[in-house]
């Protein structure tokens, strides 16, 4: 498990003025962080404002050394034992660097594989099998610099993978990357968590994947916690609008007024609209109202041509916390 | 430390095979070599080999070509080997690619000396032929005592990569490279006694002389290539680059090792 | 007037892009200074008694005028060498289509970008060689009338000169090798540092190559003889001859290249 415990980093920035002067400022880019990976979890970080993301992963990742608080490794001090540490992590960001465009993507892996002192057939073998996974194996052989964006991405994540590290982080993995190439990659991240039970900590724009893949989400603002939850609780806490849209066909205008006076009753909202040989209605609820705009419509013989729910995401919980955090 | 030795010289192998850096040696060659060209065709041409008085006991040779020559290769050889080692770091951060090198738990003085040994494969090259072109504008060579040549050529190397640490955290600390080497090279132009020796230049200056390891390898290799002088006669040299080079060496691998972070720390989100 | 806009535009944009930073002093003015020490004290072992070979072949008898007078030169010449070789980024980075889509004279705007940048990148080499000359050598010893016209003729041809140059480096993907190799050779034998007649034949075969040689013999009558502009007549005919054929290759060789690029779509020529 990986345990940071009021872990704050604060920045001194000298912001320069005329010659030689300069005024000193800081910034605190986290502030007293408690957070806790387990093995076989997906964790997500999402920041609202300026939030300090990169940094807590640099900090995790024994990149940057935390101004306060400690970060252990399955026991392990990050700040006594760095090297030991480095050995358990590894670190995926999205984008293109972190690779060497001269060399092959076979090259790659050798050399960082050495540096984590891996040597010989193990190294070979195990480079070998992580191009194959991810799909490299015939591009094993060309300079990076040749590589399209996905296969620098799926690199990047073989060169994270070749310490076979117990902890993974992935900033922002997916950035930039084309729709099939993200869905391959967060299939690959289940799997890695899932099956091979590393602990991996994600960042990520796309609030849809950090919805589909985290098991748990941590919430920071300013570099404060403000949530931690898993996302299907985060939606329910901060989600109160529900809405429900059906169309029926061959309905009176009575009949319509009675569906608006059972909705009303439940305490849901109703609008209406006329359409080409029907109605289409629109119901807004603290509630599913699915089931009741459904079981009003039989009751009242209307024909349904279709019927749509639109299930609130993180991505509404995540826009009504951070109005309700900025109001 | 072997493993990343060894992976980081076949790293910068592959790499300079697939994308020679042809600007860099061919300029440093030429750098050399018009050294070389241009003290031939003044003392010919514009001095009719007419010489200062002085020369003879500042110089410890009344051989003006040979004393240029030597001059000309040695400092070349030093700016070759200082920018190979102090641009490695500043070039991983250009490239993106310092964190996932930091992520390793791999040792930093692998990492360097792999560089440094793959460099001097290019800057080797680099040497001999100045060198060789040396010989064609009137080198004379003398060389009594083969092993202290290569002994003081050891020296010379562990003192310049030293060096080349502090340089190279100077250049994270700036963030630039063209600027603060050529700085450090000019100068060194001027007083490690590269075409003149640096008794002529006034005291007050004189002294940035002796905080160059270069000045001091520069005249031992005078003496062992073309005075024939022997381990002996270079001891004082040798002691001074070797204790220019730990101190150097020190405040090096301190200094990297801060601006790592401070870099790191600069680009935060 | 829209050349006096254009070098305006290019001043203020390459005070911004490049005067950011305060370490751009070193370049401007802390290694021209220290490369002409270097250069005093490398003659140092030779004879520099009265009696010394060199005296024959220059103006003055102070070699540390000569000097600064050659090194004042050479520095309007290389900054603009270096500002050639800073458009070749330029055009890697794309900025420089963008430029080309505007509607102003290609000519102008190289001419334009060498007269913006030079400004920038001599002053204070300049004021350091104008102090440096009146307190080594003495006031008396310059020309000081002449003072204005040499600096109008240095400034005009090193212009020319920058011009030609980004029109060089503007279409060629190798001109950066050009730098490496010609950077110290016309150091040496546009008589920078040493006298050019004190070459042989072939020595001055090649510094009349470099317009600065043309340059720096003019300038160093006017400041350090105090000729008159109408002595060096013959002088100033034979500089006007090498401007005018550095215009006419600039001219040629952008047209050349504009067409290349618009049909093959490659700014690259050779």
């Amino acid at each position: 498990m990986i345990e940071a415990i009021n872990v704050s980093k604060h920045y001194t920035l000298k912001e320069k003025k005329r010659w030689f002067r300069s005024e000193k400022k800081t910034i605190e880019a986290v502030k007293e962080l408690n957070l806790s990976i387990n093995k076989g979890e997906i964790i997500g970080l999402l920041g609202l404002n300026g939030a300090g993301k990169t940094t807590t992963i640099k900090m995790l990742s024994t990149l940057l050394k935390p101004s306060s608080g400690t970060i252990t490794v399955d026991g392990v001090d990050i700040e006594t034992n760095p090297m030991e540490v480095k050995r358990k992590v590894n670190m995926i960001a999205g984008g293109e660097r972190m690779l060497y465009w001269r060399l092959t993507g076979y090259e790659n892996l050798i050399y960082f594989g050495k540096l984590y002192g891996l040597a010989g057939d193990v190294l070979r073998n195990r480079c070998q099998s992580l191009l194959e996974n991810m799909g490299l194996g015939e591009a094993a052989h060309i300079p990076v610099e040749r590589y399209s964006k996905g296969m620098k991405q799926r690199l990047q994540i073989a060169r994270g993978l070749i310490n076979d590290p117990t902890y993974l982080f992935l900033d922002e993995p997916t950035l930039g990357l084309d729709a099939p190439v993200a869905k391959h990659l967060r299939k690959s991240v289940k799997e890695l968590a899932h099956q091979q039970g590393k602990g991996i900590l994600l960042t990520s724009h796309y609030l849809e994947e950090v919805e589909e893949l985290c098991d748990k989400v941590y919430i920071i603002d300013k570099g404060i916690m403000v949530l931690e939850d898993t996302p299907k609780n985060i939606i329910e806490t901060f989600v109160k609008e529900f809405r429900v849209t059906v169309e029926v066909q061959n309905a009176s205008t009575e009949q319509i007024h009675s569906v608006q006076r059972r909705i009303h009753e439940k305490g849901a909202s109703f609008v209406s609209t006329e359409a080409a040989g029907g109605f289409v209605f629109e119901v807004i609820s603290p509630f599913d109202a699915t089931p009741l705009a459904a079981s009003v419509c039989f009751e009242l013989g209307l024909d349904i041509q279709r019927l749509e729910t639109k299930k609130p995401k993180l991505e509404d919980a995540i826009i009504q916390m951070s109005e309700g955090l900025s109001a | 430390m072997w493993l990343p030795f060894s992976a980081t010289f076949k790293r910068n192998f592959i790499v300079m095979k697939r994308a020679y850096p042809w600007s860099f040696f061919i300029g440093h060659i030429l750098s050399g070599a018009y050294i070389v060209f241009f003290a031939y065709l003044s003392y010919t041409f514009v001095f009719n080999k007419d010489m200062d008085t002085r020369f003879t006991a500042y110089a410890g040779t009344n051989d003006y070509l040979s004393y240029v020559i030597l001059g000309g290769v040695f400092f070349s050889f030093a700016v070759s080997m200082l920018m190979i080692v102090s641009r490695s770091i500043i070039s991983e951060l250009r490239e993106g690619t310092l964190e996932a090198l930091l992520l390793t738990p791999s040792s930093r003085k692998g990492y360097f000396l792999g560089t440094m040994s793959q460099g001097l494969t290019r800057a080797g090259i680099e040497l001999l032929s100045i060198l060789v072109i040396g010989f064609f504008f009137g080198l004379q060579m003398a060389i009594q005592d083969p092993i202290a040549v290569i002994i003081l050529f050891i020296i010379l190397l562990f003192s310049l990569f030293s060096q080349a640490l502090v340089l190279g955290a100077f250049m994270l600390y700036f963030r630039d490279t063209y600027i603060t080497q050529n700085t450090l090279f000019v100068l060194m132009g001027l007083v490690c006694g590269v075409t003149f020796p640096a008794a002529y230049l006034p005291n007050y200056v004189e002294w940035l002389s002796y905080c160059m390891p270069l000045t001091y390898g520069i005249d031992a290799f005078r003496m062992v290539m073309t005075e024939g002088e022997t381990l002996a006669g270079i001891q004082f040299n040798l002691f001074y680059m070797m204790a220019a080079g730990i101190l150097y060496l020190v405040i090096g691998s301190i200094a990297i090792k801060r601006m790592e972070y401070v870099v790191l720390e600069k680009h935060f989100g | 007037m829209k050349i006096a806009e254009i070098i305006l535009a290019e001043i203020s944009k390459s005070h911004r892009h490049n005067f950011h930073n305060r370490m751009v002093y070193f370049s401007l003015l802390i290694w021209p200074a220290l490369l002409f020490v270097t250069a005093y004290y490398s003659f140092k072992p030779f004879n520099l008694e009265s009696s010394s070979p060199v005296f024959d072949h220059i103006q003055t008898d102070s070699l540390i005028l000569f000097l600064l007078t050659g090194y004042l030169g050479y520095i309007f010449f290389w900054s603009l060498v270096q500002s050639a070789w800073q458009m070749a980024h330029e055009r890697q980075s794309g900025t420089l289509e963008i430029v080309f889509l505007s509607p102003v004279s290609r000519y102008t705007l190289m001419f334009g970008r060498a007269a913006g940048n030079l400004i920038e990148a001599v002053w204070m080499f300049t004021a350091f060689a104008v102090i440096a000359m009146a307190s080594v050598a003495g006031i008396e010893s310059i020309a000081w009338w002449n003072v204005p016209i040499a600096f109008f003729i240095l400034a005009f041809s090193a212009i020319i000169w920058g011009g030609f140059l980004n029109i060089v480096f503007l279409f060629s993907r190798d001109a950066g090798i050009l730098f490496t190799v010609l950077e110290e050779p016309m150091q040496f034998f546009s008589g920078v540092r040493i006298p050019v007649l004190a070459l042989p034949l072939w020595g001055k075969t090649i510094a009349y190559m470099f317009p600065l040689t043309y340059v720096l013999d003019i300038m160093r009558e006017l400041l350090l003889e105090g000729a008159s502009v109408v002595q060096l007549g013959t002088s100033l005919g034979l500089l006007g001859v090498v401007l005018l054929v550095l215009c006419s290759a600039s001219f040629f060789i952008l047209r050349r290249a504009e067409q290349h690029a618009r049909t093959t779509g490659n700014m690259v020529l050779f």
